[in-house]
């Protein structure tokens, strides 16, 4: 997938969707300011989940040291967006 | 259709021979393998009606950081096997490698199932005595967990129980200090409130871990800390009686004749509490079939390693969790 074909909502709305799917949780509840850990008690097994299905989907790889920065919703959308050079 | 199994050929202890020698005896079955290692120490796999070699140059051992190794290395033999199943050329993976490693590499490449916040590895207890073995869970999976863990635990094991070791009503019970309701620290307190109120398996309470071996249960569960400590407690109890029986034989003229007299009755106990016969341990709470063989397996634990696997997949151990967790509203989202 090329920056062209992908917008920043468009990552936003995966990240969301996927959260929502594997923690059970409502997808209203799940907004950019949302912390992972604090607000949806995800632990370490999710987030690596998260960061995976980031590169399945996107073609990209994230370091440890760059997973570890993940910290809420827009963390994750910010660091897929960035690497793809996606539109705002 | 033979169930397709998805064998790691490296990292086992006893070596390669055990690895072959253990796939012919499974395929002897008529199951179907698809054996990951190395070319040349693995060869006459290749001359096995129903198992194929694909060559896999690395390895993961135990040395390695399991997490790190699995992502970097996708060569590596547990990587290749577990993203076989994943990719549905094979149906279950089996590996007497790593034991961190297969589980993570099964973790990435399954998934957990919808609704389980942990996996647990589940492993049969031979008893003495004979007939059906304990399943205790989890040994090893996850060194802490939660009140919510435990309970999908209790579900995970009581649906692996009856689906694949064909309990009809597995009797599960949780690992504390005491019967008591209120024994035991608060997640395994609140666990068991949560189990007394809940439906859908047979728990009967608290055991301890002196009455782990007195039948009082099919499906025991705990911690992967404490189910850990206890595996290898009683494997190094059992070692340890076992020797001490065999140097009490041997201490004068009298007991030698005691001993030799003994020797049939011993030889079939120490064949039933073999951890060979059991074949290893299985990651419950996964999207697919993962069995972890025992560090020492030989050819007969390999085989029924991938022998428990195979009907794991017929009797759809997997849906039948699934099933279970949904009906019971035992699944992550519901008992939050």
């Amino acid at each position: 997938m090329t920056a062209d074909e992908l917008s920043r909502a468009d990552v936003l709305e995966k990240v969301r969707e996927h959260l929502s799917s594997e923690l059970e949780i409502p997808l209203g509840q799940i907004s950019e300011e949302t912390r992972l850990r604090e607000d949806l008690d995800a632990d370490s097994l999710d987030l690596y989940e998260l960061v995976m299905e980031l590169e399945d989907t996107y073609g990209i790889s994230v370091s440890e040291e760059e997973a570890a920065g993940i910290e809420t919703v827009a963390d994750a959308v910010d660091f897929v967006a960035g690497r793809l050079g996606a539109a705002a | 259709m033979p169930v397709t199994v998805a064998l790691d050929g490296r990292g086992a202890e006893r070596g390669a021979r055990a690895v072959i020698d253990g796939a012919r005896a499974a395929a002897a079955n008529g199951l179907r393998l698809r054996v990951f290692g190395d070319r040349e120490l693995l060869a006459e796999i290749r001359e096995l009606d129903g198992a194929e070699l694909i060559p896999a140059a690395e390895e993961i051992t135990n040395a390695d950081e399991p997490v790190a190794a699995v992502r970097s290395r996708p060569e590596a033999s547990v990587v290749q096997a577990a993203a076989d199943v994943a990719e549905g050329r094979s149906e279950a993976l089996v590996s007497a490698g790593s034991t961190g490693a297969t589980m993570t590499a099964a973790l990435f490449a399954l998934r957990r199932m919808q609704g389980v916040r942990r996996p647990a590895l589940a492993l049969q207890l031979p008893v003495p005595g004979g007939g059906r073995p304990l399943l205790l869970l989890d040994v090893g999976a996850n060194t802490e967990a939660r009140a919510v863990d435990l309970v999908q635990f209790a579900y995970l094991g009581s649906a692996f129980s009856s689906a694949v070791l064909g309990v009809e009503r597995p009797r599960v019970a949780l690992l504390s200090v005491g019967e008591e309701q209120k024994k035991g620290s608060a997640d395994v307190v609140e666990a068991n409130a949560r189990l007394a109120d809940a439906g859908g398996i047979e728990f009967i309470g608290n055991l301890e871990g002196r009455d782990l071996m007195r039948r009082e249960a099919d499906v025991v569960v705990t911690d992967g800390f404490t189910g850990n400590v206890v595996l290898k407690t009683i494997e190094g109890t059992a070692k340890a009686v076992a020797d001490a029986v065999r140097a009490a034989a041997r201490s004068g003229a009298r007991a030698a004749v005691g001993g030799t007299l003994l020797r049939p009755a011993l030889g079939s106990l120490r064949r039933q509490l073999d951890p060979d016969s059991t074949g290893g341990a299985i990651l419950l709470g996964l999207r697919g079939v993962a069995v972890v063989g025992h560090g020492s397996s030989g050819p007969d634990g390999i085989a029924n390693a991938v022998r428990l696997a195979a009907r794991a997949v017929e009797e759809r151990a997997v849906d039948r969790t699934a099933e279970l967790l949904e009906r019971s509203g035992m699944t992550r989202g519901s008992m939050r």
